[in-house]
């Protein structure tokens, strides 16, 4: 090789080289504002919108006792409630042998269990018993407290007392057979399982063991817990045991030629509660809560200069609590702001979607403003311009076996002031970053 | 035959050009319009840029092109490494670009045309900023990350004809170009407030005149004279103008002296009249610049220049000076040329002090 082409090779390898020093980028210069930055800079601006919630109303009547997921079963605060259930019919009788052969026999019952989950339990309950009812056959959602009352006037079918059966070894009374089949320390949920013998469970053979109970909840102190519902797939279920008459000897089932298991598992046909609870009225301000549940609906009026350009950042709804709650429950509660797809007033549909605010849980009645942040929900109003800006306001217990809160499950009501009240009125405190006009110096 | 590596060079040259490089410049051009760009090719600013005059491959004098006895493109790479020191804190940074690019050739009745694009003015930044804000009631602290790229460029169009002695030309200036701002801000408390960004992408609009001439006085100097005004450049975002900024006219001279065949020398000065393009802070600026090139074949040049910067806070004009070194070499039989320089510069002003480091590379093919 020449020594031409070596100074040709390596005055190209040299323009190459700077060529590749070219191609990098890392700008980054020392910071010293105001003197050497932009002179445009975001600006975060707080601003309390104290007169943009207008129309707020409250309305009742959206989720009934039978549509709530949890049997509520209460003897505080001047509520008296009561699960009730029905377990449908089950097989009375059983073919006795095979082929052409189509004799069949009564079932004789031995006994039956009931199996209910039992949430809310608290450590300040102190001899929480549970009174087992039998009620008529036939009730419905519009069965209530005063027409069962008789039912419940009787003697009960049986009484628990889940702290001694709590307390007891094994978790299991060897006298009455009740036992404790799984305690869920991170759920709070106990589930327990009642006997009754053959004479306690009422079986009745025209109504093809259709059996109607209820449940009355008392304790020396804070008789307030809630059963599992159907709805939640943990509704009570109930177990009856039984052999058959063949021809007047009683045998098991599982002898005969079609091995029939001795026991039958129902759910229940319909499970709901029954109560009655101080009246609660709406006034002039915003209540949530109760059941049936009240909402409240409030319609936001976002203004035009936040809608079209600025970026919202923070955007807290504040509702200021009346302290004149009707209904304060034990329960743990929380406030769930959900927008409607569209402004129907009292029928406004909720929007099933995850853009949802909640408040901090808490218990009893609020002594301080409720802050609930809204971001998600404001944000969505300015990409979607179309949406309406109204949400509703409930109040959902917040069971940890739920997840999340639902409605219609805690009697607890909350009152806030509306925009009626000047001094007090629901306000949002919006933090938004307003438009920067760029390219100017 | 044409030779191939020639367009091969040309090949690469155009479409290295074409693609958005993005630089950075000095900080004390952000709060006004940008930092100005250099018309000078890598030959020129090794030598301060006291040969952009009379350089046909700088974009600084339309008289020069005269001198292409044919057709020819050029470009030129730049990478700086800079420093800047301020109140005892220092950070340092790198960009590079691709600020030159010009086309041109004799044409007809011993016209030359030329058409290409230069940077006009540099808008690319990014600065970090760490402050404590209040905010609900309580101190919230915050990282602005303040960005911007791009900037405005120069295509021009350009006439030039000898007439004995004399070299005249003029040119069409049409500034175009855009920057894409984003300024993010991030709280320290993310639970509490989400990330607020806002992005726009600006372009800009201007047009301007420029002339030149170049007079041999004798068969060792010449002397040039420039003159340029260019119009208001108009910022728009989405359509809607945001800003109209007065640039300036510029004037200068220059005079090149070749005492022998391998030795040149020139100077030259320059006056922009910046004062007006904004409200504050901009300063009318008067720059100058010497160097010589020594030997032919593979010369050495070697330069000095300084002035003002038209932007910066204080109520007084940055400074700059810089010392530049390069070299170049001709290759397939004059087809090919490279040039590459290094300059050396310190900016300072208002408390902040820039060095560093610039590197250039010229390219120019003759097919």
């Amino acid at each position: 090789m020449s020594s031409r082409h070596v100074r040709r090779g390596t005055g190209v390898l040299g323009a190459l080289g700077l060529a590749a020093l070219a191609c990098f980028q890392d700008p980054v210069s020392t910071a010293q504002c105001p003197a050497f930055c932009p002179g445009g800079r975001l600006t975060v601006v707080e601003s309390l919108l104290a007169t943009s919630i207008q129309r707020d109303s409250s309305f009742q009547g959206y989720v009934s006792a039978h549509q709530s997921l949890l049997l509520l079963a209460s003897d505080e605060q001047g509520v008296d409630s009561r699960p009730i259930f029905e377990a449908p019919p089950i097989a009375t009788r059983v073919l006795i042998d095979t082929g052409t052969d189509t004799t069949t026999g009564p079932i004789v019952v031995d006994s039956m269990k009931l199996t209910l989950f039992v949430l809310r339990r608290s450590a300040a309950f102190r001899n929480l018993r549970l009174a087992v009812y039998q009620l008529p056959l036939g009730i419905d959602s519009t069965s209530t407290l005063a027409g069962l009352a008789p039912a419940f006037a009787g003697a009960p079918l049986r009484v628990v007392n889940l702290d001694s059966l709590l307390a007891a070894p094994g978790l299991r009374d060897s006298v009455t057979g009740d036992t404790v089949l799984k305690v869920d320390s991170l759920h709070n949920v106990v589930t327990v399982r009642i006997k009754f013998s053959a004479a306690q469970a009422l079986f009745s053979a025209p109504d093809s063991g259709k059996l109607a109970l209820g449940v009355r909840v008392s304790a020396d102190s804070l008789a307030s817990i809630a059963l599992g519902s159907s709805r939640l797939t943990q509704g009570p279920t109930i177990t009856w045991f039984a052999r058959v008459d063949s021809a007047g000897t009683i045998v098991q089932p599982e002898s005969l030629p079609h091995a029939f298991p001795d026991s039958q598992l129902r759910g229940v046909r319909f499970n709901s509660f029954v109560f009655t609870t101080p009246p609660l009225t709406l006034d002039s301000n915003l209540t949530i809560g109760a059941v049936p549940s009240t909402r409240t609906l409030l319609r936001i009026g976002l203004p035009r200069v936040l809608r079209d350009s600025a970026q919202i950042i923070r955007a807290i709804l504040q509702l200021v609590p009346t302290g004149s709650a009707p209904v304060a429950m034990p329960d743990s509660v929380f406030v769930q702001v959900r927008r409607v797809t569209t402004d129907l007033g009292a029928k406004s549909p909720a929007a099933s979607d995850t853009f949802v605010a909640n408040s901090p849980p808490f218990r009893g009645a609020p002594t301080d403003t409720v802050r609930i942040e809204m971001t998600t929900l404001f944000r969505l109003w300015q990409a979607d311009t179309t949406s309406a800006t109204a949400v509703y306001l409930s109040l959902l217990s917040a069971d940890s076996l739920l997840l999340r809160g639902f409605e219609g499950a805690s009697f607890s009501t909350v009152r806030f002031y509306s925009s009626r009240s000047a001094a007090f009125r629901p306000s949002i405190l919006l933090t938004f970053v307003p438009r920067l006009k760029f390219g100017a110096p | 035959m044409v030779p191939r590596r020639p367009h091969a060079l040309l090949l690469a040259l155009v479409v290295g050009a074409a693609f958005p490089v993005r630089g950075q410049d000095s900080p004390f051009g952000i709060q006004g319009l940008g930092m100005p760009g250099r018309f000078e090719s890598a030959r020129a600013r090794a030598t301060g840029g006291a040969f952009a005059a009379f350089d046909p491959y700088s974009v600084l004098s339309e008289a020069s092109l005269s001198g292409l006895g044919r057709l020819t493109a050029t470009a030129t790479g730049a990478a700086s490494y800079l420093t800047d020191e301020i109140g005892g804190l220092s950070d340092s940074r790198r960009g590079s670009r691709f600020p030159l690019f010009q086309v041109g050739g004799p044409a007809w009745s011993h016209i030359v045309l030329a058409a290409g694009f230069s940077t006009y003015l540099d808008r690319t930044y990014h600065v970090i900023v760490r402050d404590t804000i209040t905010l609900g009631g309580g101190s919230q602290a915050i990282t602005d990350d303040l960005s911007g790229d791009g900037g405005v460029t120069d295509i021009r169009f350009v006439a030039a004809r000898r007439f004995g002695r004399l070299a005249v030309g003029g040119g069409l200036h049409l500034l175009a170009g855009s920057s894409r701002f984003l300024f993010v801000r991030t709280f320290a408390d993310t639970s509490a407030y989400g990330q607020a960004s806002q992005a726009g992408e600006v372009a800009y609009r201007g047009s301007g005149l420029s002339a030149s001439a170049i007079l041999s006085v004798g068969r060792h100097l010449q002397i040039a004279a420039l003159w340029r005004s260019d119009s208001r450049l108009r910022s728009e975002e989405d359509g809607a103008t945001v800003a109209k900024n007065d640039l300036p006219s510029s004037f200068g001279g220059s005079v090149l002296w070749q005492p022998a065949p391998e030795a040149t020398l020139a100077v030259s000065v320059s006056r922009r009249a910046w004062a007006t393009a904004v409200d504050s802070n901009a300063y009318n600026t008067t720059s100058w610049s010497a160097g010589a090139e020594l030997g032919r074949r593979v010369p050495l040049r070697v330069g000095v220049r300084g002035g003002d910067l038209p932007f910066g806070p204080g109520g007084r004009a940055p400074r700059e000076v810089a010392f530049a070194f390069g070299t170049g070499r001709t290759f397939a039989g004059g087809r090919g040329i490279i040039d590459v320089a290094l300059e050396r510069l310190r900016r300072t002003g208002a408390g902040l002090t820039e060095t560093g480091w610039t590197a250039l590379l010229s390219v120019a093919v003759r097919p």
